[in-house]
């Protein structure tokens, strides 16, 4: 990203488009301002001349140039964004043209949640997602877990019904190059159970099939995190018992060899199964017991705080 | 006795503990307020209240408000605030626009217009209290969700995530307290709406994110949980053991990208970071406990690195619902002290990032967290985790004898913080 052509930018104080306009300058209204920026000379003029055209509410072709302008050296600005879309759209101006402004302006200002306001804005007028997804995948290739894209992602897939236009594709593509990435995890849930006027966790067969995509996931990184949440996660709004996945977590995590556990959220998952069982708190303590000390000492705090819900131990419970 | 005082009254960690560099985070912050910020701030010219709010709250926690300006200086900062008032109601981000539908009041300016106005004690009998509260009714949809800002037409504009509920909360709980029913015959924002918001953007893993089905984000679930602290209404988030369990997984040994710790064979097709330990079954698996816990950051999602910022979204949202002490408290406080605290002052993103207004303070107002059975740390004052400023700001908005009218009753995770 070069910072040369704003530094070229002709002054508009002599360009003739914009003889006729008075600047208006910024007016702090107090001799001790709070949080002042030593502005770039040619900020300070161009935020000189949209103050004046705001005034006025000039629409034009120059409007579009001057917000450009603006843009690019501050594209946080909220009303900069609301006044450039509405000047497209009075001046019918080509929207497409827009986008293509638009793609280096994001990839540019990764963080950044007007950008993706306004493109919302202009796809929606356009009412056509073409070209989206594969602008969208390179911004993946920059960053796959930037959020504002990922949200954008999800407007798109409801407004144009992309429920069935290879989005659960696309993450299993993401989650092959990196399994840890929870975003795409999130799009998968947002894909499968988020579909208006349909209950997916009623799905016997839907339910089945992610249950054993998580586990198939979990079983090539058994310590990501983002499988495991997403496993449970169905487990609780499906209703079904945490036992069921009992056999599973112990394939990580089992009482008996606790010196060869393979994952801490498996030992999570059996010191939750064991507490529910009948004369289980022993067992349970025991495995939050192996997460404080040995597996997961960080949240020793964590785990001792579990401890103190476990329902009281039974004496036969506790010889075992 | 407050549960804070009470935390105080024990005193702070061990000599170990490391400390704060606390003479050049003053020179940061005076720096910040008397010098021109460099013109890479210019992306931050519209919402130049907010760095108005971290400058002048950051003295504060530091103790060195009074120190930092005349009272002249105070008078005009105030002034300058105060010029940023919108007629109808509510604060611009930045002063001097066109004066019309392209100037608009946000909401989040609002908030760090007023939040700003009781650091420095004023006592707000200038704000257009009455044109507030209505223009706040009107930044409320009809789904419950609050937005930024206004058009023309009256369309509300921007998100629809928990920001702009925490700060709209925020002006709600400074104008109004926990009122119910009209003040200055206006009536109340629709809590019950809002809360449904809420509770709608609950993710499956137990944290909260921006809208539906988005992805759980610590900065969105500190806003949620804190919004609903000004409403008094905790209570209705879905499951608190499980939003706190999310809570704890945040905080993690992975504190920079070169720190992907090496894991089992079968994970090597995965390079990215692991927000957790290696894999217990590998090799690095046994070095002792205590070489492993601290530093500890925060991060801000599940599987990314720790960030300055998170320590304050995360840690503050647990202060929120009494859980604090589930965390590993003084490692996060080395990550700040030792990895992202900078020599010249302020607070970086990541350990060797030079600072920058936002992390600065942040890391600032997550130190000044305790509460519970964590002893608050002593070289910063305490503060009220929902509202980001001192007790004793706090302390001053109670106080005022305007705000003891209309809202006798703060809510119960502000009260606990109050002497």
């Amino acid at each position: 990203m070069s910072r040369k052509p704003q530094n070229k930018l002709t002054p508009l104080s002599e360009d003739p488009k914009w003889e006729d306009v008075i600047p208006i300058p910024q007016e702090e209204g107090s001799a001790h301002p709070l949080a002042s920026i030593a502005y770039a000379e040619n900020y300070s003029e161009a935020m000189d001349y949209l103050r004046a055209v705001m005034a006025t509410n000039e629409m034009s072709e120059r409007v579009l140039e001057l917000t450009e302008r603006v843009i690019r050296m501050n594209p946080a600005h909220y009303t900069v964004w609301l006044y450039r879309a509405r000047t497209l759209f009075t001046l019918n101006h080509d929207l497409y043209a827009e986008i293509a402004w638009l793609n280096p302006t994001a990839l540019r200002h990764q963080k950044n949640y007007q950008i993706w306001h306004h493109r919302q804005t202009l796809i929606n007028a356009l009412d056509s997602a073409d070209g989206e997804i594969p602008f969208l995948t390179q911004m993946f290739e920059k960053d796959s877990k930037n959020y504002h894209v990922w949200s954008y992602r999800q407007w798109l897939v409801k407004r144009f019904d992309l429920w069935d236009a290879g989005e659960i594709e696309s993450v299993e593509e993401l989650l092959k190059k990196d399994v840890r990435n929870n975003s795409a995890w999130n799009h998968r849930w947002f894909v499968v159970f988020g579909r208006p006027d349909t209950d997916a966790f009623k799905d016997e067969e839907i339910v089945k099939r992610e249950i054993e995509f998580a586990k198939s996931q979990i079983r090539l990184a058994p310590q990501n995190q983002s499988p495991w949440s997403y496993l449970r996660g169905i487990i609780r709004q499906a209703s079904l018992p945490l036992s069921s996945l009992r056999e599973f977590a112990e394939e990580f995590a089992v009482f008996g060899k606790m010196d060869q556990v393979r994952s801490s959220h498996a030992l999570a998952l059996v010191a939750d199964i064991y507490a529910e069982e009948p004369n289980g708190t022993a067992k349970a303590t025991l495995a939050l017991d192996m997460l404080a000390i040995r597996y997961d000492p960080i949240r020793v705090n964590y785990w001792e705080y579990k401890k103190k819900q476990l329902p009281p131990s039974s004496p036969v419970a506790a010889g075992t | 006795m407050s549960a804070a005082e009470a935390a105080a009254s024990e005193g702070v960690s061990s000599d170990a503990a490391p400390r704060l560099n606390k003479p050049k985070h003053v020179q940061y912050w005076k720096r910040c307020l008397k010098v021109y910020l460099p013109d890479y701030y210019t992306a931050n010219d519209s919402t130049r209240m907010a760095l108005a709010f971290f400058t002048v709250s950051a003295l504060d926690l530091l103790g060195v408000l009074d120190e930092s300006m005349k009272e002249e200086e105070r008078r005009g900062y105030i002034d300058w605030i105060y010029n940023c008032q919108h007629p109808d109601g509510g604060f611009k981000g930045f002063p001097g626009g066109s004066g019309n539908q392209w100037d608009p009041a946000t909401v989040p300016a609002t908030c760090f217009a007023l939040l700003s106005l009781l650091v420095l004690r004023d006592d707000l009998t200038r704000v257009k209290r009455r044109e507030c509260l209505l223009w706040l009714n009107r930044m409320q949809r009809g789904d419950g969700s609050f937005g930024e800002t206004l058009s023309g037409e009256g369309k509300v504009e921007g998100g629809y995530d928990s920001r702009f509920g925490y700060t709209a909360t925020c002006v709600r709980w400074i104008l109004r307290g926990n009122a119910e029913g009209e003040v200055d015959g206006v009536p109340d924002v629709d809590v019950d709406a809002f809360v449904r918001c809420v509770r709608a953007a609950e993710a499956y893993d137990g944290g909260i994110s921006e809208a539906p089905f988005h992805e759980a984000h610590g900065g969105f679930t500190y806003c949620a949980v804190s919004a609903l602290a000004f409403l008094d209404r905790i209570s209705s988030l879905s499951s608190i053991p499980l939003t706190v369990q999310w809570l704890a997984s945040r905080q993690t040994l992975t504190l920079t990208s070169l720190d992907v710790l090496s894991t089992d064979g079968d994970e090597a097709t995965a390079p990215a970071v692991v927000s957790t330990p290696p894999s217990p079954s590998s090799p690095g698996f046994d070095v002792p406990a205590e070489l492993r816990c601290s530093p500890a950051g925060f991060n801000g999602r599940c599987n990314k690195l720790a960030d300055t910022c998170y320590v304050f979204w995360i840690m503050g949202s647990l202060c929120n619902l009494s859980a604090l002490d589930v965390v590993n408290v003084p490692a996060a406080r080395e990550y700040l002290l030792e990895q992202t605290a900078h020599r010249i002052g302020g607070f970086g993103k990541s350990p060797e990032d030079p600072p920058d207004l936002y992390h600065s303070f942040l890391g600032l107002a997550a130190l000044a967290l305790g509460g519970g059975e964590v002893p608050p740390f002593a070289e910063v004052k305490p503060l009220v985790p929902a509202a980001c400023v001192s007790v004793e700001t706090c302390e001053f908005l109670v106080g005022l004898p305007w705000r003891r009218e209309v809202g006798p009753r703060e809510p119960e995770a502000i009260e606990r913080y109050l002497g």
